[in-house]
């Protein structure tokens, strides 16, 4: 890419960094990796050297857990710089091969699972109450799947449950159907941002369609992108726990079933450090019979990544170190949680995983919110 | 060093949720639930023929027989590095055998100059890989199946890697101008960025029918073609495993015996 | 009665297991089976294809020492102009395919390429093609022509036995110059130690249900006996057992070997994503839902540590 000169000293504010360190200090991956944010965000002010900048490695370990931003005492994004470095590589094609597949999905079948478009109502099999909207039609609530959700037979069932439960709740809701869309956070996340730009204008166009009073998404991350990123959406967007949360608090969602277990909540990244819902989550849990909740050391503001998003789901760290999800995993064990609470397909699988991979399968289990719900219905 | 190289848009049917079911008429198969990508070995194809004009210079053209829905991998191709394209595209087209093809790509080329023309070596939708090595034949120029290296050693002489079964490389010299048909694995096919793809999107992508390869409709199609798929089947095996009952020592003599019937050990 | 032209393949001295799945195949069709063989120093292989064909043609001379294209298309112009076979069936291979489709449009033949079946319905073959990654079949029917070819897929047909004694006729090399459009220089052996499983044939691939890194030189004796390469899912890699390139997945290697033994692996979509491409998968595991049996052609429901160690016996005894 060719780089006019100060374009990332002016995108990315960095004659604002103090130097301070903190980003660095709060980042997550550094035990892991050589990943030092810090020195980026220093060393881009030099436009010389971006493209060497673009080629190490540690760029691709980020995984946009915002903690840097978050403690930034200038108001920096300073993981921002990163992904500017990735975009460079992108665009010279210069990605890995796992990345390059992701992305040519999402742009032929516009998700990143390399799934045909077609097959993206698949999961709504067999259910009811699952109403797709058309051009035109009124309903006040627009859901929205997300590319995970609907594609993968784990986080499948997760979406049967969120469907039963607003039905059980009378929310008017309808679905876009097989022409739904990728949000584009993954693409960003890998450095495409003409692909982003591709599904911000495609799904605001999309959205644009039906006469709907708010969106609701499934992944925090395909929040994120509908409410902080996207450059015309104008409709308002919730998280799922944000609507759940108002329908109990209005007395609209019973649960009256118990479900014995000792939770512990794990913050996504993308709802809680990034767009600060904490309480919601938290406020359906204590609503649900019989639940005991426990807290994180690390939680809300500290919350520790899984190291799900951020496009890590398509690039391996070379890092032998245990993942940041083994750490959650043997924190949550200490508590003595039997449960780890999340609200996120890619938390899920990743703290699935790590769960496998401490040997701790007979001890806990990982649940999405809506699968406890589920049980309390 | 000019080269062509030819790309075809295939149903992605490698992914093991996507059902292949035969049509009505029992000659082809439901796409409504496919997603199409280019052929994997064309890309190869197409990451080579770039590196060689990155190297040496000259231009590459894309060509493909398809559609309009075709557009897709042929601006993939061109955002990657391609210079123009030719899209043949006529009903008349359909149903087509390897010589078929090869005779429209032949007269979709005609009229260029290059060294070198580069197919995959092998579709993964009908798999016939021969539409290369036919092309070379009625083109009249020399050839090699399953290419995986390419060297350039001088003007008009090439140093090629043909990779045979187990991975043997077969090193020859082949003289340019010459037909190569590309295995997959010997480059990283780039990313074509989405910006790339958006500005490939201005150049232009010449269109030619039936009429303008100069072609008649008895050259073409079933028609042109030597050999005709007529009916489709299921083939036996079920979609499930089929599940090997016993005791270990059972179930195990019993994969062996597969696997030796397979000519897998 | 028909005579059909069997092209050999031999390759570094060794005569390749194709030519007798060909011959095999030239048999059940009621016809005069020939056998090419194009080569230098052919007698040992003449002797030993006698005994699945009725006739074999030898053109020994040194320009047929290794495959040339160009070269073997001339002599088996040569060839079939002067005894006018009805069919010619050469194999899907790295040679075969090479010469195909150009041998067949110079002779004007009606011809297919990598046939997994062949019939004779009257005097005209009729072929099975697979489809799709083999997901479908497809019937094949040739224009009318006065020679047919084929190419056949390896190891679509077993060998049988050699029950023939053909005779072995000598001819003297009909091409009179060595190519120089083409030139054979000589082999690239892939390179060993550092594997890339991308590129491995058999793939031996192990998951957690490993249960501990102790197990690992029982799946790389049974990977050995095999002569396959040793993947893992990220589960394994992540423990260590395995280094980070012998990963298949999402985050791994795309692999695509003509076997895939997977070995407690449960089939995760990102682990799947990886092997969809084998043309075989054959899984061993405990849990009868596992949903990698989704994914694979045979299975086999058992603790892995009671199979493994008996299917290595089963190979020991096969080899002797
Ligand atoms: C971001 C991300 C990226 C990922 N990328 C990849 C990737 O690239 N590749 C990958 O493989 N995974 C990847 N995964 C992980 C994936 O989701 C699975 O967790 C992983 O594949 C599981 O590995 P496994 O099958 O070995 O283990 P498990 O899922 O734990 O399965 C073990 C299996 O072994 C069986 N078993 C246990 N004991 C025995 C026995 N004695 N005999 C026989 N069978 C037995 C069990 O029944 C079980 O089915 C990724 C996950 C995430 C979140
Ligand atoms: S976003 Fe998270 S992982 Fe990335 S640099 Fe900031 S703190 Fe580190
Ligand atoms: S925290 Fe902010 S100000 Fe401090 S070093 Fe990092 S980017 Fe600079």
């Amino acid at each position: 890419m060719s780089i006019e000169e100060g374009t990332f000293v002016q995108k990315y504010d960095l004659l604002g960094c103090i130097q301070c360190g903190r980003c660095t200090g709060g980042c997550p991956v550094t035990v892991r990796t050589p990943l030092n944010v810090r020195r980026f965000v220093y060393d881009t002010v030099d436009d010389d050297v971006l493209e060497e900048l673009s080629e190490k490695p540690e760029i691709w370990d980020c995984t946009t857990c915002n903690t840097c931003a978050i403690r930034c005492p200038k108001g920096l994004e300073p993981f921002e710089v990163l992904l500017g470095l990735r975009a460079m590589r992108a665009e010279e094609g210069n990605i890995e091969p796992t990345a390059i597949t992701a992305l040519e999905s999402m742009f032929n079948n516009g998700n990143p699972w390399g799934k045909p478009a077609a097959k993206r109502m698949d999961w709504a099999e067999g259910l009811d109450g699952v109403r797709i909207l058309e051009e035109g039609e009124k309903a006040d609530v627009l859901l929205h799947i997300c590319c995970t959700a609907a594609y993968d037979p784990k986080i499948q069932p997760f979406v049967g449950k969120l469907i039963t439960i607003l039905n059980a709740a009378g929310v008017d809701f309808g679905l876009i159907g097989e022409e739904e869309k990728h949000c584009g956070s993954e693409a960003r996340r890998l450095g495409e941002e003409g692909l982003f730009e591709y599904f911000d204008e495609e799904n605001t166009e999309l959205f644009g369609r039906y006469d709907v009073q708010r969106l609701v998404t499934l992944s925090p991350h395909c929040f994120n992108s509908f409410k902080n990123e996207y450059t015309n959406l104008s409709i308002p967007v919730l998280h799922y726990t944000q609507l759940i949360a108002e329908l109990i608090e209005d007395g609209k969602l019973e649960l009256s079933k118990e479900v014995a277990t000792k939770v512990v909540f794990h913050d996504p990244c993308y709802l809680g450090k990034k767009n600060l819902v904490f309480d919601e989550p938290r406020y359906i849990l204590s609503k649900i019979p019989g639940v005991e909740t426990t807290e994180f050391f690390r939680s809300k503001e500290r919350s520790l990544c899984c190291e799900g998003g951020g496009g890590k789901m398509w690039v391996e760290s070379e890092s032998k170190a245990p993942r940041l999800a083994e750490t959650r995993v043997a924190d949550a064990h200490d508590l003595g949680a039997q449960t780890i609470a999340v609200a996120c397909p890619f938390c899920w699988l990743t703290i699935e995983d790590a769960i496998k991979a401490k040997g701790y399968e007979e001890e806990m289990q990982v649940k999405d919110i809506l699968e406890l719900l589920g049980e309390a219905l | 060093m000019n080269i062509v190289v030819c790309v075809k848009q295939v149903p992605d049917t490698s992914d093991p949720d996507t059902e292949v079911h035969i049509d009505g008429t029992g000659r082809g198969v439901d796409q409504s639930k496919f997603s199409f990508v280019i052929n994997d070995a064309d890309n190869y194809a197409v990451e080579e023929a770039i590196l060689l004009k990155e190297k040496h210079g000259g231009e590459v053209t894309v060509v493909n027989i398809g559609s309009e829905a075709a557009n897709q991998v042929i601006r993939m191709a061109l955002a990657k590095g391609g210079d123009g394209a030719i899209r043949l595209d006529d009903e008349k087209f359909a149903g087509s055998d390897p010589v078929a093809l090869a005779r429209i790509l032949q007269a979709g080329i005609k009229d260029l100059s290059c060294d070198i023309v580069m197919t995959g070596c092998l579709a993964s939708d009908d798999g016939y890989g021969a539409v290369g090595v036919a092309l070379a034949s009625l083109m009249g120029l020399p050839h090699a199946a399953y290419v995986k290296t390419v060297e350039v050693l001088s003007d008009n002489k090439l140093k090629i890697g043909r990779e045979l079964e187990g991975g043997l490389l077969e090193m020859d010299e082949i003289v340019t101008p010459c037909v190569l048909t590309i295995q997959t694995g010997g480059n990283e096919p780039r990313y074509a960025s989405f910006k790339g793809i958006r500005e490939a999107s201005k150049k232009e992508i010449k269109v030619m029918d039936l009429p303008a390869t100069g072609l008649s409709e008895d050259q073409v199609g079933e028609a042109g073609s030597v050999a005709v798929m007529v009916q489709y089947s299921v083939p036996e095996v079920g979609d499930l495993a089929e599940i090997l009952e016993g005791d270990p020592g059972e179930t195990a003599g019993k994969l062996a015996g597969i696997l030796k019937d397979k000519g897998l050990v | 009665m028909h005579e059909i032209f069997v092209l050999a393949e031999h390759r570094q001295g060794e005569l390749r297991d194709v030519t007798l799945e060909m011959l095999t195949l030239a048999s059940q069709l009621d016809s005069k089976v020939t056998a090419v063989l194009l080569g230098s120093g052919m007698d040992a292989f003449a002797s030993k294809l006698a005994s699945f064909a009725d006739r074999v043609l030898v053109v020994d001379d040194p320009m047929f020492a290794n495959w040339n294209a160009i070269n073997a298309q001339a002599a088996l112009v040569a060839l079939i102009n002067k005894d006018k076979p009805h069919m010619v069936i050469v194999p899907n291979t790295g040679q075969g395919a090479d010469v195909l489709a150009s041998l067949a449009l110079e002779l004007g033949a009606s011809f297919t390429s990598d046939i997994i079946g062949l019939a004779l319905e009257g005097d005209k073959p009729v072929a099975t093609r697979a489809y799709y990654g083999g997901k479908i079949n497809g019937r094949i029917e040739f224009k009318d022509a006065e020679l047919y070819m084929v190419g056949l897929r390896e190891g679509a047909i077993p060998a049988a036995e050699g029950s023939k004694s053909g005779a072995i006729e000598k001819v003297d090399n009909p091409v009179a110059a060595d190519a120089t459009d083409r030139k054979f220089l000589d082999y690239e052996q892939p390179a060993i130690g550092d594997v890339d499983i991308t590129q491995s044939t058999l793939l031996v691939s192990v998951g957690r249900g490993l249960r501990e890194d102790k197990n690992m030189p029982m799946v790389e004796e049974l990977a050995g006996l095999m002569g396959a390469d040793v993947s893992g899912s990220r589960a394994v890699v992540d423990a260590g057992w395995l280094p980070a390139d012998r990963q298949v997945g999402i985050s791994g290697k795309t692999v695509k070997p003509k076997l895939y033994l997977a070995l407690g692996i449960s089939g995760a979509f990102q682990h799947v994503t990886g092997m969809k491409g084998a043309d075989l998968v054959v899984a061993i595991n405990k849990d009868p839902d596992a949903p990698i049996f989704q994914y694979a052609d045979y299975g086999i429901v058992d603790d892995l540590l009671k199979v493994v160690p008996a299917l290595i016996d089963k190979l020991k005894e096969m080899k002797g």
